[in-house]
């Protein structure tokens, strides 16, 4: 059967309370913090802490950690700069996060690169240029090299809706089809690329009816619920996991903030602002466990403020690190 | 890392295709991790048939043909090798690299110094004029790369530096442009048993000796600089070629020492003059020579044009044998 963009019924989907609760818990602990991190770096960025920009993940929380937490930890992982829940999924410490927008030593690159270039290879994430999406050709090398190898890993590749429109997005959605990679296309439509709307990015109704044309499937689901975000990845996973194949996700949601901390985004209607503040994908999920019962208020408060006292952690640590020695800056153009 | 000394291939005439591609498959069979991809390499066997044979051999795992799609090949390499693969990158013609660009510039060169995570790829790309093929089929790409920290680049001359230089890019931990001159694919030839062992980058080699004036050249400029030097010894004009072999890293010190000794220096090379790489070059002699100059260096290169595809007019832009060896007499006896 030719594969079909589609919407999945609501109804597939496995009840919360039949579900693995540490996951759920995990979830959202981490989405919570990945929203605390952030709201502290804005205001770092606002009080001078941090170098040039800074870009944030506003609404994309439900996206990265639920991608995220439906891969194994030897899967291979290919953010954007939206994504700072995948990176803390897997490991990556706030700190190092905030020591690379302030360009200190200890920051993942030591200072050579930084603000939102931190990924760890060690934690099986690329470090992606500025060149979004120039994470997709490499994340479907790296899905290469697993089947390559004759492992059942598998790598995900993030990118928002303006990455869709270059060539290195066709060129990897074409050969990962056609040597039938096992990789995850997640596209984060936040319907905003920089000041340029949806209505000029695409003519398609879809970004996952173009997977269709690509021969391989897509599916379009709501980016502010993690569990439909997660469970059609892991859907996806599975398949590329069996051997057939490659698959695209589109995730809807709405960019909350400017590109950027300096830009204000006032091209973006505010009734456009309003409508989307009422699905904070935070609040959802933790709404979800409370009326499941997979959390109670006591528990959900303390999650709030164990997340918050970690992103003041972070700062101080960050803050209080060196940094780099200039006399080491032509160490590393080149490898050993 | 394969260390044992591999025999020599001892064949009638080989040709500088034939030395890279031997080198290659010397490498496939030394090293599981090392795989060929791009355009038509495998069942065809590439468009110059450096890869004919390698499919039946290897198979589709490690020949990989893929759609027409320079960016995304390239940096599918570039993820393979982050993860302990050795991609080696067929592009079909050097022309054709600009549509990776993006991937070379801003994934593969700078990955190492943002990272510390090696980034063993060789981009393997035929260049070069005098083929007829015209301004898009014959371009000389070394000098937009040679500019970019980061990138290796190596251009061979001989069948021997072809296959020596092609392992040790190929072992390389970093990505390493390596660029064939295809009019020499079937045009130089070696008698000599081809040997398959590595030849370290960022060596020159003074591939004639001489007194009166050093050629600097490299990939073509070779024979093409043998040949006029041959002639001009006739008229008793020593010339001393330094074949660089490597961009970057470059071997200044062999150059310099053999400028020290004959005190007139001149560039050749196939690419445009303007900011060709015998610019950088010229400037390291003055730097590093300037008072045993006897003479300002000079520069032969094409013009700055692009090719054209008439012969005539080719041949006006390209350098050829008499201007070559009109420039080196001279500098030798001015």
């Amino acid at each position: 059967m030719p594969p079909r963009a589609r919407r999945k019924p609501a109804a597939k989907s496995t009840p919360v309370a039949e579900r693995d609760r540490d996951l759920l818990l995990r979830i959202h602990e981490t989405m919570v913090l990945t929203r605390a991190v952030e709201d502290r770096m804005v205001a770092m960025y606002r009080g001078g802490d941090l170098l040039g920009s800074l870009y944030t993940g506003h609404w994309h929380e439900a996206i990265s950690v639920g991608a995220a937490a439906a891969l194994r930890p030897d899967d291979y992982l290919a953010p954007i700069h939206r994504d700072l829940g995948a990176h803390l999924w897997r490991g990556m410490e706030p700190w190092q996060v905030m020591a690379s927008f302030m360009g200190k030593a200890t920051s993942p690159t030591g200072g050579r690169d930084g603000t939102l270039h931190y990924g760890r290879l060690d934690l099986n994430v690329y470090n992606l240029p500025s060149h979004i999406p120039a994470n997709f050709p490499v994340a479907i090398g790296m899905a290469f090299a697993a089947k390559y190898r004759g492992e059942d890993r598998v790598a995900l590749a993030f990118c928002g809706d303006g990455s869709t429109s270059r060539a290195d997005w066709h060129e990897s959605l074409n050969i990962a089809a056609v040597l039938k990679l096992p990789a995850v296309f997640v596209i984060e439509n936040n319907q905003w690329a920089y000041s340029t709307p949806l209505r000029l990015q695409s003519a398609s109704d879809s970004f996952a009816a173009k997977a269709v044309a690509y021969g391989m499937p897509g599916t379009k689901v709501d980016g502010t619920d993690a569990l439909a975000v997660h469970d059609e990845v892991a859907e996806a996973v599975a398949r590329a996991r069996a051997g057939e194949g490659p698959s695209m996700v589109e995730a809807v949601t709405m960019r909350m903030h400017g590109h950027a901390e300096h830009d204000p985004a006032d091209y973006v209607p505010r009734e456009m602002f309003e409508e989307w503040q009422k699905k904070d994908p935070v609040d959802l999920f933790e709404r979800v466990l409370l009326d499941n019962g997979v959390l109670d208020d006591d528990t959900a408060a303390q999650i709030r403020a164990s997340a918050r006292q970690a992103a003041i952690d972070a700062r101080r640590k960050a803050l209080a690190d060196p940094m780099p020695d200039p006399a080491t800056v032509e160490v590393g153009v080149y490898a050993e | 890392m394969p260390s044992e000394t591999r025999s020599p291939v001892e064949q009638q005439e080989l040709t500088y295709l034939d030395a890279v591609g031997a080198a290659l498959m010397s490498e496939m069979e030394a090293d599981p991790d090392v795989f060929i991809i791009g355009e038509d390499v495998g069942q065809f066997g590439g468009a110059f048939k450096v890869t004919k044979g390698f499919l039946e051999k290897f198979g589709e795992r490690r020949v990989v043909d893929t759609p027409i799609a320079e960016t995304g090949f390239t940096g599918l390499a570039a993820g393979a090798a982050l993860v302990g693969l050795r991609p080696v990158v067929e592009f079909q013609f050097a022309d054709f690299i600009s549509c990776a660009f993006d991937p070379i510039i801003n994934v593969l060169a700078r990955h190492h110094y943002r990272t510390g995570d090696p980034m063993p790829v060789t981009l393997r790309a035929p260049f070069g004029a005098r083929l007829r093929a015209g301004p898009t089929h014959s371009q000389s790409v070394e000098s937009y790369f040679a500019h970019v920290p980061g990138l290796k680049i190596v251009m061979p001359g001989t069948p021997q530096d072809a296959a020596g230089l092609l392992i040790s890019s190929i072992r390389d931990n970093n990505p390493v442009l390596y660029l064939e001159n295809k009019y020499l694919y079937r045009r130089l030839k070696t008698s000599e048993p081809l040997r398959l062992e590595p030849i370290p980058l960022g060596r020159a080699n003074v591939v004639r000796e001489g007194r009166d004036v050093t050629l600097i050249t490299y990939s073509a400029g070779v024979s093409q600089g043998l040949e006029v030097a041959a002639e001009l010894a006739k008229d008793g004009i020593s010339v001393e070629i330094v074949d660089i072999r490597t961009l970057v890293p470059l071997d200044v010190a062999t150059i310099t020492a053999s400028v020290r000794k004959t005190s007139r220096a001149v560039v050749l090379h196939e690419a445009a003059l303007r900011m060709g790489y015998g610019a950088e070059i010229a400037a390291v002699v003055q730097e590093e020579c300037f008072w045993h100059l006897d003479q300002p260096v000079a520069r032969i290169a094409a013009r700055n044009t692009p090719t054209p595809t008439s012969p005539p007019l080719e041949d006006a832009v390209v350098p050829q044998p008499a201007q070559i060896a009109e420039v080196l007499r001279k500098v030798a006896t001015a």
